[in-house]
């Protein structure tokens, strides 16, 4: 739908973009984001003409957008802004109704399609007559939403839209763009400097740093395979609850109290105190796990401390995986009184423990973002 | 004041006739006053060297005494209601073309990136955007030339453009202060009125920011 080939820009000596190629796909939700001054909003004015290249060329529909008039390009491309930038001296009908207008559709199918939008977003036939400043700011970014949707563009470019919105709102309006683009599949191209935003709403984000895609990928790659440095910081610091707190890899500890099966138990109690851990776990020489002791096993065999640990009938509670969910395990922990679970490879080798304390560590981790917790 | 009311009732047919003249010369003024400078405001919102040179220029028209320009104009273009439309007319352009060229200037850039953004062309963000958002402004510039116009149009009768100048000065030369009230009082009345119909038109041209302070 839109393809940048080789796109250079540059003010001056300046160089805003270098030598961009990007594929953005029908009907695809693309965000593109990166720290200030990355050329992320270049890269969307590029696309309705707003600023020219400087070298390269970008296709829209097939067509080299070069060779369209800038003013029909535009109508085919919905655009908008963080400004929102409704006209004040407008009702809302007439704002919503301008581009119609313009393409001269007759009174009666602007009325309907201007009904049919505000349906789309659940505002009521009320507002019509009023005039913007009368509308509180997220009503108002609706509204410029919806100017844009009005002649069914195929393509829409946001530029930050939530960006001046306070905290809940934005999370509305980011809702009921997820929503529309179920139902509408338009081609969306999304800039925001919000990882949590771009989490939420993208097919695809581009992260961009100096003018250059630093990556592109699905929101799932980018959290697991973070090409580089940059991009694991990036989401790091825009890290989400329950980012990194996905899977029982996020939320162990890969430091699992084990004990070969000849220790003794004495010897074994003696480890358990000194390491504060509620059990054990017996393993062999490749560290497969052969079972758990806890204080109810050693109970069990009050006043024969001398034996092994192997010969101690073992207990064998369940086990994780690595990608196995955070939360069944918690949840599962809770509700059989566990303390501990064994973390295991494909082979049973132990890597790792989940308690209750490697949960909390990493939850207070996400919650506070605390960067060495 | 008692003269003022003796010659009022005595002089009324001539007074009207005078300010209906009064508004005449006023009115021919401040018409082709906005059919020049309207248009060259918005012309010189797109250039902005000439838009500064037209600006100073002006500005020193403005400070030229009207005396000295309405001489000038009588030696030009002789005397009569001619050269008195000629020297009110240069002197209502400054306050409308500063009041449209700001005004243009002046729409915020948010709705300029909008309107571009959804493909108007340069002539529809002008009707549908710049000009109405303007609007109060202008009529403002319009509101001011007009007062200013319609006190210095007394003056125009120095050289025989008629009007309610011609009472001042007959009043003045005869020491005739009831005469000279015959033509003060009427063409600040006449100033307030037109004042105020004008602030009602802004009033209106705004309707959409009276909520704005509110939100």
């Amino acid at each position: 739908m839109v393809r940048f080939e080789n796109v250079s820009m540059a003010y001056g000596t300046h160089e805003v973009l270098k030598n961009l190629n990007l594929h953005i796909g029908e009907g695809q939700l693309v965000v593109l984001i990166g720290p200030s001054g990355c050329g992320k909003t270049t890269t969307l004015q590029l696309i309705n003409r707003l600023i020219r290249p400087t070298a390269g060329s970008i296709f829209v529909d097939g067509k080299d957008i070069s060779q369209v008039d800038p003013v029909d390009l535009r109508r085919g491309i919905g655009y908008v802004i963080q400004e929102i930038g409704l006209f004040p001296h407008m009702t809302i009908q007439q704002n919503i109704e301008v581009v119609p207008k313009l393409l001269g559709w007759d009174e009666n199918r602007r009325k309907e399609r201007t009904l049919e939008l505000l349906k789309l977003v659940n505002m009521d036939e009320k507002y019509l007559s009023s005039y913007p400043s009368e509308l509180s700011g997220g009503q108002q970014q609706r509204i410029g939403l919806l100017r844009a949707l009005a002649v069914e563009p195929p393509i829409i470019l946001m530029d930050e839209p939530f960006g001046a919105l306070d905290p809940i709102t934005r999370e509305s309006l980011q809702e009921e763009i997820k929503s529309l683009q179920q139902k509408l599949k338009k081609t969306i191209v999304f800039v925001t400097h919000d990882m949590d935003e771009a989490l939420k709403l993208a097919d695809t984000i581009v992260l961009m740093k100096d003018g250059e895609i630093v990556q592109a990928a699905t929101p799932k790659q980018l959290l697991s395979n973070p090409a580089n440095e940059f991009v694991e910081q990036f989401i790091g610091r825009h890290r989400i609850y329950g980012g990194k707190a996905d899977t029982v890899s996020d939320v162990m500890s890969d430091k699992a109290a084990c004990v070969l099966p000849e220790l003794s138990l004495v010897e074994s109690v003696e480890l358990m105190r000194q390491k504060h851990v509620p059990s054990l776990f017996v393993v062999d020489d490749n560290h497969h796990l052969l079972g758990q002791i806890t204080i109810e096993e050693i109970r069990q065999v009050y006043g024969r401390e001398n034996i092994p640990v192997g010969e101690v009938p073992l207990y064998h509670g369940p086990t994780a995986v690595k990608d196995e969910s955070a939360k069944e395990v918690f949840d599962m922990m809770m509700e059989n009184h566990i303390d501990a679970v064994p973390v295991l490879d494909e082979e049973n080798r132990v890597v790792g423990v989940v308690t209750r304390s490697s949960m909390v560590k990493s939850l207070a981790h996400v919650v506070w973002r605390d960067e060495n917790g | 004041m008692a003269d003022f009311f003796v010659e009022f009732q005595k002089n009324l047919p001539e007074i009207l006739r005078a300010l209906l003249q009064h508004i005449g010369i006023s009115a021919a003024a401040i018409l082709l006053g906005m059919i020049v400078a309207i248009p060259v405001g918005i012309w010189l919102t797109y250039h902005e060297k000439p838009a500064k040179v037209v600006m100073a220029v002006f500005g020193v028209v403005n400070t030229i005494p009207s005396i000295v320009l309405l001489g000038a104009a009588m030696i030009l273009l002789g005397i009569g209601y001619i050269p008195a439309v000629a020297v009110l007319f240069l002197y209502s352009l400054l306050p409308i073309l500063r009041a449209t060229y700001t005004g243009i200037c002046e729409v915020s850039p948010k709705c300029i990136k909008a309107a571009t953004g959804m493909g108007m062309s340069k002539m529809q963000m002008l009707r549908l955007v710049q000009i109405p958002l303007a609007l109060p402004a202008i009529i403002t510039g319009i509101r001011l030339s007009t007062i200013y116009i319609i006190s210095w149009a007394t003056l125009a009768a120095f050289i025989g453009g008629g009007g309610l100048g011609d009472l001042i000065w007959m009043g003045l030369q005869s020491y005739n202060f009831g005469l000279v009230f015959c033509g003060a009082i009427p063409a600040t009345v006449l100033s307030l009125v037109v004042s105020a119909l004008l602030n009602l038109v802004i009033k209106r041209a705004s309707r959409h920011k009276s909520e704005e302070a509110a939100v």
